[in-house]
C-alpha cells in the first residue's frame, strides 16, 4: 500500500503545464533562453554528447580537470566571433571526430581529445553569439549559454564516468563505445548533408 | 474484491488518463515521420536485414573483441558510403555489393572462418560502403534528415544486435549448429538476391 502511494505525485508531474513564472531579476531570462540554447539545435546537441562520452574516458582526476578548456574556449568563440559560413557542418565534423574517437580509442589520445574539446567549445561558444540588442541582454544570454553547455558536457561526463564506476561489467563499456559509434554515424550523415545542401 | 494497493493504482492510472492532452498527431513528414522512415528502411530491405543480423552472428563466432569490435566500425564506415551516395560520388554495383555481403558473411558463418580481426574490420566495412550509400541515396527528400539518420542507425545497430544475441547460442553445441544454419540460410539469400530471384 505505501509502495502504491509512492506514485501519487506521477500524474501531476506528467500532468504540469507551463508556469507562467516571472523572472525577478530584469534581463535573466535571456540568461535562462542561452542556458538551453546549446540544446536546440542537433548540431550543438550531438556534439555535446560526443565531447562528453569522450570525457567520460579521461580515466585520471589531472585529465578531468583539464575539461576547464571547454568553456575557456568557448568564452573566446563568443568574443572572437569568427565568420563560420558553415558552423553547422563545423560542429557536425566536431562531433563526429569526439565520438569516433570514443568509439574507437577511448580514454586514449588523450591530448588530441583534449583539443576537440576545446575546439567544440569554440564551435558552441561562436554558436551562441545572440543577435544584435542591448549589452546588457546580450551578456546575459552569452553567459547563460556557456554556463549551460559547460554544465550539460560535466552531467554527461559524469553521468558516463559513474556508470562505468559503478557497473564494472565488459559490457559497459562495449555499451559506450557502440552508443559513440551510432552518434558518430549520425554527425557525418549530417555532416555531409549540410554541404550537400550548401552546394545546391 | 480488489485490495487497496489495486485500488489505488487503479485510482492513480485514471487521475494520468484524465489528464491527458491532445495527441495532435501529424502526417508522416518532420522529425516522426523521419524517424519511421529512417527506422524501417534497412528493416524493410531484406538485404538489408540479412547483412546486418550476419554481421552479429559472424562476430559471435570470431569471439572478444570482434563480437563488439564489428558493430562499432560498421556505422562508422556506413556512413561514409552513406556520405558518398548524399553528395554523389559514384559507387558502381550497389545492390550487387549489398546482395555479395549476404553471401560472403553468411558463408563466413557456415564455414566458422575467423580470420584475423583486423582483416574482419575490413572486409565487413567495405560492405558497410554499399550498405551506407543505399541509404544515403535513398533519404526521402520529405523528411527530415535528421531523424531518418537516427532512425536508420538505431535500426542497423538493432539488427546487429539482433545477430549477436542469436550467435550467443553457440555456446551450445546444438545452438552452434543452429547459427551456422542461419548463416547458411543468408548466404541463400544471398544468391537469390544476386541472381534476381529474390
Amino acid at each position: 500500500m505505501i509502495k502504491a502511494w509512492r506514485l501519487a505525485w506521477l500524474p501531476f508531474v506528467l500532468a504540469a503545464g507551463p508556469a507562467h513564472a516571472h523572472s525577478p531579476i530584469p534581463g535573466i531570462k535571456g540568461f535562462y533562453t542561452g542556458l538551453l540554447h546549446p540544446f536546440s539545435t542537433p548540431s550543438q546537441v550531438l556534439l555535446t554528447i560526443g565531447l562528453g562520452l569522450l570525457a567520460g574516458g579521461f580515466a585520471t582526476e589531472t585529465e578531468r580537470y583539464r575539461l576547464v578548456v571547454f568553456p575557456i574556449s568557448g568564452i573566446v568563440g563568443l568574443v572572437v566571433a569568427p565568420d563560420i559560413a558553415e558552423l553547422d557542418a563545423a560542429m557536425f565534423a566536431a562531433a563526429f571526430a569526439a565520438c569516433a574517437l570514443a568509439a574507437l580509442v577511448p580514454g586514449r589520445l588523450h591530448v588530441l581529445a583534449v583539443v576537440l574539446v576545446a575546439a567544440g567549445g569554440f564551435l558552441i561558444g561562436v554558436a551562441s553569439i545572440p543577435d544584435d540588442g542591448p549589452v546588457r541582454d546580450r551578456l546575459f544570454t552569452m553567459s547563460g549559454s556557456i554556463v549551460g553547455a559547460s554544465i550539460g558536457l560535466l552531467y554527461l561526463a559524469g553521468i558516463s564516468l559513474a556508470i562505468r564506476e559503478r557497473y564494472t561489467w565488459p559490457w559497459v563499456g562495449i555499451a559506450f563505445r557502440v552508443l559513440s559509434a551510432w552518434l558518430g554515424a549520425i554527425s557525418l550523415l549530417m555532416f555531409s548533408l549540410g554541404l550537400a545542401a550548401g552546394e545546391t | 474484491m480488489p485490495n487497496r494497493a489495486t485500488l489505488t493504482l487503479m485510482a492513480i492510472a485514471l487521475a494520468y488518463f484524465s489528464a491527458t492532452f491532445p495527441a495532435l498527431a501529424h502526417t508522416g513528414e518532420g522529425y516522426g515521420g523521419g524517424f519511421v522512415a529512417g527506422f524501417t528502411h534497412p528493416i524493410l530491405g531484406w538485404d538489408h536485414v540479412a547483412a546486418m543480423v550476419a554481421v552479429g552472428l559472424w562476430g559471435a563466432f570470431l569471439g572478444a573483441p570482434a563480437i563488439w569490435i564489428l558493430p562499432v566500425v560498421f556505422p562508422l564506415v556506413m556512413a561514409f558510403g552513406a556520405v558518398a551516395g548524399i553528395i554523389g560520388i559514384p559507387v558502381p554495383a550497389i545492390e550487387t555489393g549489398i546482395a555479395l555481403s549476404a553471401v560472403v558473411l553468411g558463408l563466413m558463418i557456415v564455414f566458422a572462418l575467423k580470420p584475423p580481426i583486423w582483416m574482419s574490420a575490413v572486409i565487413v566495412g567495405a560492405f558497410a560502403i554499399f550498405h551506407g550509400y543505399a541509404h544515403g541515396t535513398e533519404l526521402p527528400a520529405t523528411v527530415n534528415p535528421f531523424a531518418y539518420a537516427v532512425g536508420f542507425v538505431i535500426s542497423t545497430g538493432l539488427l546487429h544486435l539482433a545477430g549477436i544475441a542469436f550467435g550467443l547460442l553457440i555456446r551450445w553445441p546444438a545452438g552452434r549448429v543452429a547459427v551456422r544454419g542461419a548463416g547458411g540460410l543468408i548466404a541463400f539469400a544471398g544468391i537469390a538476391f544476386l541472381s534476381g530471384v529474390a
